[in-house]
């Protein structure tokens, strides 16, 4: 095939097959991150860094060169500042990086081969998925297996199948829904690499930024466990295991989450904990939402929690025996105590 | 759950005759990767014996002759070490199973042909209750489904059929189509492309074919305020259950507006939502999703004996013409007598029976059928 991605594309995808083909062909070598030109490198990766941890994506986009020694580094940051919540989250928002990059391409781009091109390597390459992209429609369209692997672990209802455009074995997605298919899977295939990546020495540039970042953040994560999961409704529970998995919740569940919780007697302070976890999270849009539900900013109405009656039409009631009769989760468990 | 009036005498009849059948039908052609599979049985004394393996057909069929079980069950899975504990068998994937059931219809014949038996004396009540007969017992039901019943079912297999043909895009060579030896059927897909999927993702698939979980969204209409707007789907409202949906309403890519004089007739954004789901229900097929969601059940083995009716499971390579009573009716013919608890009319084999309450002599495969559902006992009668 003649057609081929550029490097200004390249730029937006460094962990594909080529980058490290790029590396190896330049023989460079992990010493050369001690050279003093190399300062600027370690500096962005570790602007990056800091802001993923911010909760922001990181949306400057440089040279190819640039941009693929900025990811070794940040991969390298990660590793040894070596917490685990750092990891996470930061595969998380480079996962969201890629993500907004590729919807653009996918949806701005007139070549249909080139979108193919494009889909093919970062969905064939790195996930073994095959992906065809429509050339009429610009549709994509893969295999319902291939689509069932991903979809069944989202928890929003539009994902299941029977909401979908279905066809002779094959699932029709538009470019965005196709690229949030594959959000966790790129954040989990970043942090693995973090995870398996074997390194004898850390350039010890490298390692003294990293040593830095450690003693920044490292005290940031410590409250993340206060809350025991004691007797909370199915409903709550089941809100809490997607935010603890590090997943997106939808809006409604998010607002029943809050709700609960301040109703349950927990303060702000707390409920902004509990959503660190979520992959989204920005402390500032959190406090500002959280406060508003606790009636402490704007309208000074508490909100109170969603009945099971709107939870179930939500879709957010996974009800068990306990739950009959309720009216509100808030009622769940009360009754034991007599 | 026992549904076997347990005598000596009707057990003997039954393991007669059933030994006898795999004794003389040592194949089982549908049954691949034995090695793979784990095996389990029921005894005649209800017993469940599950984590047997066999390394061939030959294996197996020497077993069933040794101990003919009531029902054999195999499972869908393929496991490396199919007879350990289920956390150290190594499954390496699993048959896609479908499993339909004349009784989920609630087919309003079925008053006609079902029978209460008393768990304890084996007396066959007119009504759900208390044995009339003892006093004591709990009844369970028995049904002889009639030409309706298999009709009715026929039809939900065919839909079944549609979804995994032309939706899932399924290959008709990896589709087989059992009788389940009682009143339902069984699809088995072997298509290696799914062996893999896991549970939520066959949970997804039955949601799929049930029709469960459509959202007013995926055709357009959507929730705003109080109240509701009109927003057809990019991808369009074309294939899938979208289609189906929009040729039952009526509509198309352009029908807007007729769209919401639908969602107002029906009372707004959640009278419209209540519609749907009848909707999806009535277009869905009732499939037993507990049983295709399992990757490591064990289903009953496709020829042999079903323990509730002495039928077998059996291969059904053209719907429309199969005929359960003639098809997977495979017992011996040899003649004895009986005792029916009741009055009843069934065929088999192309005969067709009436009998009384009263000493009967027939072929083996009725008194089987009869015993099976516990209608009647043996008799000593010669
Ligand atoms: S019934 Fe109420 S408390 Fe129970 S899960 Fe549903 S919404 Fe939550
Ligand atoms: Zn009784
Ligand atoms: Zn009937």
């Amino acid at each position: 095939m003649s057609i081929k991605l550029g490097s200004s594309e390249l730029a937006k995808y460094p962990f594909l097959q080529e980058a490290s083909e790029y590396i190896h062909e330049t023989k460079f070598d992990f010493e050369e991150f001690n050279r003093p030109e190399m300062i600027h490198i370690i500096n962005r990766a570790a602007e990056k860094l800091e802001s993923e941890l911010k909760g922001n994506v990181y949306s400057n986009l440089d040279e190819y060169e640039i941009e693929v020694m900025t990811f070794m580094v940040s991969l390298l940051l990660i590793k040894s500042i070596g917490l685990e919540e750092v990891s996470r989250k930061c595969s998380l928002f480079e996962a969201m990086r890629v993500e907004k990059f590729l919807t653009t391409d996918l949806s701005n781009e007139r070549s249909i081969e080139k979108k193919r091109l494009l889909v093919q390597k970062i969905f064939l390459e790195l996930f073994k998925i095959n992906i065809d992209v429509d050339s009429t429609s610009s549709i994509c369209k893969l295999s319902v297996p291939d689509y069932l692997q991903r979809a069944s672990k989202m928890n929003e209802q539009e994902w299941k199948l029977i909401n979908r455009s279905v066809k002779d074995g094959y699932v029709y997605l538009d470019t965005d829904e196709t690229v949030r298919l594959i959000r966790n899977e790129l954040s989990n295939l970043i942090y693995s690499r973090i995870k398996n990546m074997k390194i004898v020495e850390i350039p010890i540039s490298i390692k003294s930024k990293a040593d830095e970042l450690r003693t920044k953040y490292s005290g940031r994560y410590v409250y993340r466990n206060q809350f025991k999961i004691l007797e909370y409704p199915p409903c709550i529970k089941h809100a809490m295991e997607i935010i603890n998995k590090g997943e997106n919740l939808p809006h409604s569940a998010r607002f029943m989450l809050a709700t609960y919780m301040l109703a349950i007697g927990k303060t702000v302070e707390d409920v902004i904990d509990i959503f660190k976890n979520s992959p989204d999270y920005n402390e500032k849009i959190t406090r500002y939402q959280v406060e508003h539900l606790a009636g402490k900013k704007g309208s000074h109405i508490k909100y109170s929690v969603p009945s099971c009656d709107r939870l179930r039409s939500e879709d957010l009631c996974f009800a068990v025996k306990e739950c009959e009769n309720l009216i509100n989760p808030i009622q769940f468990g009360r009754r034991k105590i007599i | 759950m026992i549904q076997v009036q347990n005598t000596e005498e009707n057990i003997n009849f039954l393991r007669n005759v059933f030994r006898k059948y795999y004794f003389e039908n040592k194949d089982f052609p549908y049954l691949y990767s034995v090695e793979k599979r784990e095996f389990g049985y029921r005894k005649f004394d209800s017993l469940v014996i599950r984590h047997i393996s066999f390394k061939n057909t030959g294996e197996l069929v020497a077993e069933l002759v040794r101990n003919v079980p009531l029902d054999v069950y195999y499972s869908n899975a393929y496991y490396g070490l199919p007879s350990n504990p289920i956390n150290e068998k190594q499954w390496e994937g699993a048959d896609l199973i479908f499993d339909i059931d004349i009784k989920d219809l609630n087919l309003p014949c079925a008053h006609e042909h079902t029978y209460y038996i008393c768990n304890t004396c084996g007396h066959v009540n007119p009504e759900p209750k208390l044995c009339v007969n003892c006093n004591k017992g709990k009844t369970y039901d028995t049904s002889i489904p009639c030409k309706k019943c298999l009709t009715s079912i026929k039809k939900e297999a065919q839909k079944l059929l549609d979804f995994l043909y032309c939706d899932l895009g399924i290959k008709e060579k990896f589709v087989e189509i059992f009788f389940s030896g009682n009143a339902g059927f069984h699809f088995h897909v072997n298509d290696p492309s799914i062996r893999s999927l896991d549970s939520y993702s066959r949970a997804n698939v039955t949601d799929y074919i049930i029709g469960n979980g459509f959202m007013c969204e995926s055709i357009g209409v959507r929730k705003y305020r109080n109240g509701f707007v009109i927003k057809l789907p990019k991808s369009g409202i074309v294939t899938g259950w979208r289609k189906k949906i929009a040729s039952n309403l009526g509509i198309n890519q352009k029908s807007e507006l007729k769209l919401k004089k639908i969602v107002e007739a029906s009372g707004g954004y959640e009278g419209f939502r209540n519609e749907l789901k009848k909707m999806t229900r009535k277009n869905g097929v009732p499939i037993d999703g507990q049983v295709t969601n399992d990757i490591h059940r064990v289903f009953r083995l496709p020829g042999s004996i079903n323990g509730k009716s002495g039928l077998t499971k059996a291969k059904c390579d053209d719907l429309e013409s199969f005929n359960p009573n003639n098809e997977a009716c495979m017992l011996s013919d040899s003649e004895v007598y009986v005792n029916p608890k009741t009055k009843l009319k069934i065929t088999l084999k192309n005969n067709t029976f009436r009998l009384d309450d009263a000493l009967e002599k027939v072929p083996s495969y009725v008194a089987a059928y009869l015993i099976c559902k516990g209608l009647a006992s043996i008799s000593n009668a010669q």
